[in-house]
């Protein structure tokens, strides 16, 4: 562990140091061992702050769509494979040029759950980790300028554990079963918009809720409003959601939000191919126009 | 405040006689921010255009709702009247209580509720308008067009008689498309060369008018009055400029037996370098390098090189990319004829006798491959019994294409009079399904065909062709004396469907412009606009929208010269000012807008503080690309797009006036 610290830290050194960015965001030890916290170096002495581990759960781009950090131009930042897609959607997005972001990507074999985390669980496994972890395709990032191995041993996976079996549950149930079963976790909504913010994809200066000229959702936190609000942030995130969980992990009354994004992956890849964050020079799946397109009208 | 004032048209009895229009009026009376309301005759009459214009004065009207029909047919005419009183023609709304209401509902009831549901939305939405300025587009008075056949020379030739200069592009060698492939055309039979070439040559000579043959449209971008286009100059490997015609090239090149002609149909060969044939327009031969023994062995042959006097040729001549900026275009692409093979049963490809109607027109022409003398490909001899099948590929959905390819009937009947004329005693016979001979002159050419020149019309579909003794035995029903039929012919000619140029599709998607499921190019519409294409400055002709004759392609080319003629006429052209527009605020470039335009009508626009540094980037919609479609407006996930008159507000609004 010491190690990877090491290599991270003179990556940020020098990257700070030969001036190529003015800032890295990594993370850093927090107030206990169980938790890290984000960090924003723009001095070379300070890299060694920098640090590393099974608890790094955060996912930092996230900052990337802040003015605050935008004003700093060519920029740093350490990535899980996970995380690294979100930064490859804002690439292509228009959100972020590649030649302003360095990409410390930091190979990563699962992230221990932060409940079990907080009661001393040490252990990476297959029944510690997120289910994110147990379908990741990306245990080391796609794209990287600096990558820093692991220690840690490969994630072993059985194959008894079905991440997100909850969607074949719900796929299998009436369409009235299933809206009961939203209709339950939306009612807890409270509107703060916390899956929002800690979204690295929504970055809209202005969302849609916030857009009263029309008023397209209704503000309360009444029925309406939360399954509004609740499906339209699906639907924006639909084809472009790189199913990093930060949404489900910020929520503060536990809506199952990964199922949602998750479904959707799984829906637009079924039926588009398309699976996002892999490609910067790719099309977002529906930002395409097409004249081939199978359906007919589009001619 | 809003003052609404709304007018209710009877349509005679075409609204009124299924609507209670008196109970529209009650009710427009009782929505908030209505005035005045009245119900009339007929609105588009002088005297209710008055009476809107009266209203609009004497009760200070800040917008008025017309439940009348469709925007289509008077939206214009009340805009205009409005106008007149100083609104500002984006006020005035339509509910269309004509085609939406009363000529497809029957129970008067419900069908006025509709109608006053419509006029409840129409007044929510005026409310909201707000007052739009057309755009002006500033105009390049040049055209371009695409394809050289009789509709693209004659729409050119109009054109540039109008004083506008014109390019012209032709993909192949010489201009002349289809028509100059013909012989005799039909009703008057005169000889479609003898027609054709004064008017390419007066092509080449107008001053006006640009030629670029052998020569294909790469890239067309832009908008009406502003197209940038990329013309690819093929490689002719001759100086034009330096050449002469004389033809001592192409006598002397040894490759005169190698490559089919395209123009005779691949009924004879041509050489290397070669006019693809005498009459061409520019009389400037092209080297096929593909066929040339210089660029197949090594540069060894050079006898055109030799043989030329002006030393014109050149081996090194590259490609060239030509750069032009023009007003309008007119798309002018042509047609090919249907694969004959899918029809295992005829054995095109398989019997050299068996010929399709090009290549038969080929063979009566005396600048064909047989000097005009009708001669079996196989062994030269003179066919005494010809069978002509009909709608090989056309109205065939199975097989072919569902549509009546139009010319088939009328060159098929050609085709037998010309045959008996040429052949003296023999007989021709026609397959046919019906007979279509719709303009002027062609019943009676029809007749005469059978008449005088004894063509025998089977009615019916040939089931089989195969040889048999130097003789291709027919069989086939005639369904009118319901026995079956065995001819042994000397020839088939098999009178086969057209389908839009090999390539249409595509030239189509580089002009955005919309084509049908057959690929032939789409008009505004079908009946009122049939020489404008749905996009802008982009103007059709010939047979590229679809099967039509010698003098409807004429004419469809004039019908467009006229067109960019009259759109000339002004320095500046007015777009409508319903089109998208960006709240430059809440952008935040995604870009997903211009991912969904299909008009290429957004790009990126910066804008910059006082000192010029940019402090964001953001969509821009050119006014004079965006057609006010909307797919943008649904892709922005920021609600940053709306289009102008049509904007998320009106939608909601009048959504909202039905749920109370």
């Amino acid at each position: 562990m010491a190690n990877t610290d090491e290599k991270l830290q003179k990556i940020a050194k020098d990257l700070l140091e030969g001036g190529e960015v003015s800032l890295v965001i990594g993370y850093t030890k927090g107030s206990i061992p169980q938790r890290m916290r984000p960090v924003f170096i723009t001095k070379a002495q300070d890299a060694s702050r920098l640090s590393f581990s099974c608890y790094a759960v955060q996912d930092l781009a996230v900052f990337l769509k802040k003015p605050e950090v935008k004003k700093f131009g060519k920029i740093g930042i350490v990535v899980k494979g996970c995380d690294e897609k979100a930064i490859n959607a804002l690439i292509q997005e228009y959100q972020l040029l590649r030649d302003d972001i360095k990409i410390i990507g930091m190979e990563c074999n699962g992230i221990i759950r932060q409940n079990l985390a907080d009661k001393g669980e040490a252990a990476v496994s297959e029944t510690t980790v997120y289910d994110k972890c147990l379908i990741c395709n990306e245990h080391t990032p796609v794209l990287y300028d600096y990558l820093v191995p692991s220690e840690n041993q490969k994630l072993n996976l059985s194959g008894n554990i079905k991440p997100y079996a909850k969607i074949e549950e719900l796929d299998s149930m009436s369409a009235e079963d299933k809206s009961a079963f939203w209709k339950k976790e939306f009612d807890k909504c409270l509107k703060c918009y916390a899956c929002r913010q800690a979204c690295p994809l929504c970055y809209c200066s202005r969302c849609i809720v916030e857009k009263n000229m029309p008023q397209w959702i209704d503000t309360n936190i009444e029925e309406t409003g939360n399954a509004q609000w609740n499906l339209i942030r699906a639907y924006h995130l639909s084809g472009r959601c790189i199913g990093c969980g930060e949404c489900e992990r910020a929520c503060p009354v536990n809506i199952p939000l990964m199922l949602i994004n998750e479904k959707m992956a799984r829906d637009t890849y079924s039926l588009f191919g398309n699976k996002s964050g892999l490609d910067i020079n790719a099309k977002p799946v529906f930002g395409v126009f097409s004249e081939s397109d199978f359906n007919e009208f589009i001619k | 405040m809003s003052r609404i004032g709304v007018f209710v048209c009877w349509c005679g009895s075409n609204i009124a006689g299924t609507v209670d229009v008196a109970k529209i009026t009650e009710e427009a009376k009782k929505v908030p921010g209505v005035v005045t309301a009245v119900d009339y005759k007929y609105m588009c009459s002088d005297p209710g255009q008055n009476s809107l214009r009266n209203m609009i004065r004497e009760q200070n009207l800040t917008g008025v709702v017309l439940a009348a029909c469709s925007p289509h047919m008077h939206e214009n005419t009340f805009r205009k009247a409005a106008v007149k009183e100083g609104l500002n023609p984006y006020f005035v709304e339509i509910a269309n209580i004509r085609e939406q209401v009363s000529w497809v509902h029957e129970d008067k009831e419900r069908a006025t509720q509709k109608a006053i549901d419509l006029m409840k939305m129409m007044v929510e939405k005026v409310k909201r308008d707000k007052p739009i300025e057309d755009v002006r587009v500033p105009l390049n008075k040049r055209a371009l067009v695409i394809g050289g056949g009789i509709s693209g020379i004659q729409a050119a030739l109009d054109i540039a008689s109008g004083g506008v200069e014109v390019l012209l592009v032709e993909k192949e060698p010489s201009i002349g498309g289809r028509m100059i492939q013909l012989d005799e055309t039909f009703p008057t039979l005169d000889c479609s060369s003898c027609i054709m070439t004064p008017k390419m040559v007066e092509v080449n000579q107008n001053p006006n008018i640009k030629l670029y043959t052998y020569s294909e449209v790469e890239d067309v971008s832009g908008y009406i009055g502003n197209f940038k286009v990329k013309i690819r100059k093929k490689t002719k490997s001759v100086i034009e400029k330096d050449c002469t015609g004389c033809g001592e090239c192409w006598n002397v090149c040894p490759m005169h037996k190698n490559v089919k002609s395209e123009f005779n149909m691949n009924l004879s060969e041509r050489t290397a370098i070669y006019v693809p044939f005498p009459q061409a327009v520019p009389l400037v031969p092209v080297l096929d390098r593909s066929a040339c023994l210089h660029f197949k062995k090594g540069g060894k042959c050079v006898k055109c090189y030799e043989a030329c006097g002006p030393k014109c040729i050149d081996f090194d001549m590259k490609d060239e990319i030509v750069e032009e900026t023009v007003g309008a275009i007119v798309a002018a692409t042509g047609y090919d004829l249907m694969d004959n093979s899918i029809y295992g049963e005829y054995g095109y490809g398989k019997y050299k006798d068996v010929v399709s109607g090009l290549q038969f027109e080929r063979l009566l022409s005396a600048s064909g491959p047989t000097e005009g003398v009708i001669k079996r490909p196989s062994d030269g001899t003179t066919p005494q019994t010809i069978v002509f099948i009909q709608c090989v590929g056309s109205r065939d959905p199975e097989k072919g294409v569902p549509y009546c390819s139009k010319v088939c009937c009328m060159y098929t009947a050609k085709h037998a009079k010309l045959f008996a004329h040429k052949v003296h005693g023999s007989q021709s016979y026609v397959f046919y399904i019906d007979i279509r001979a719709t303009s002027k002159g062609y019943e009676e050419f029809v007749r005469g065909v059978m008449e005088q020149d004894g063509a025998i019309y089977l009615r019916g579909r040939v089931s089989k062709i195969y040889e048999d003794g130097g003789k291709l035995i027919v069989k086939g029903a005639d369904t009118l004396s319901g026995n079956q039929v065995e001819i042994a012919a000397d020839m088939v000619v098999l009178a086969t469907g057209v389908i839009p140029k090999n390539g249409a599709g595509k030239v189509a998607q580089m002009l955005g412009i919309s084509y049908d499921k057959y690929g032939f190019f789409t008009e505004s519409h079908p009946k009122l606009r049939p020489a404008e294409s749905s996009t802008a400055g982009i103007f059709l002709a010939g047979m590229a929208q679809g099967p039509r004759d010698i003098p409807e392609s004429v004419v469809s080319g004039s019908a467009a010269a006229s067109k960019i003629l009259g759109l000339f006429s002004k320095n500046e052209y007015e777009v409508e000012g319903t089109i998208a527009s960006v709240n430059e605020a809440t952008c935040v470039a995604c870009f997903y807008c211009q991912r969904v335009c299909g008009f290429n009508a957004i790009g990126p626009k910066e804008i910059k503080d006082r000192s010029g540094k940019i402090i964001k980037v953001v969509a821009n919609v050119n006014p004079g690309l965006c057609t006010g479609c909307g797919a943008c407006v649904n892709a922005c996930f920021s609600k940053s797009i709306d289009v102008k008159g049509f904007t998320d507000d009106q939608i909601y609004a009048e959504i909202r006036s039905l749920a109370i």
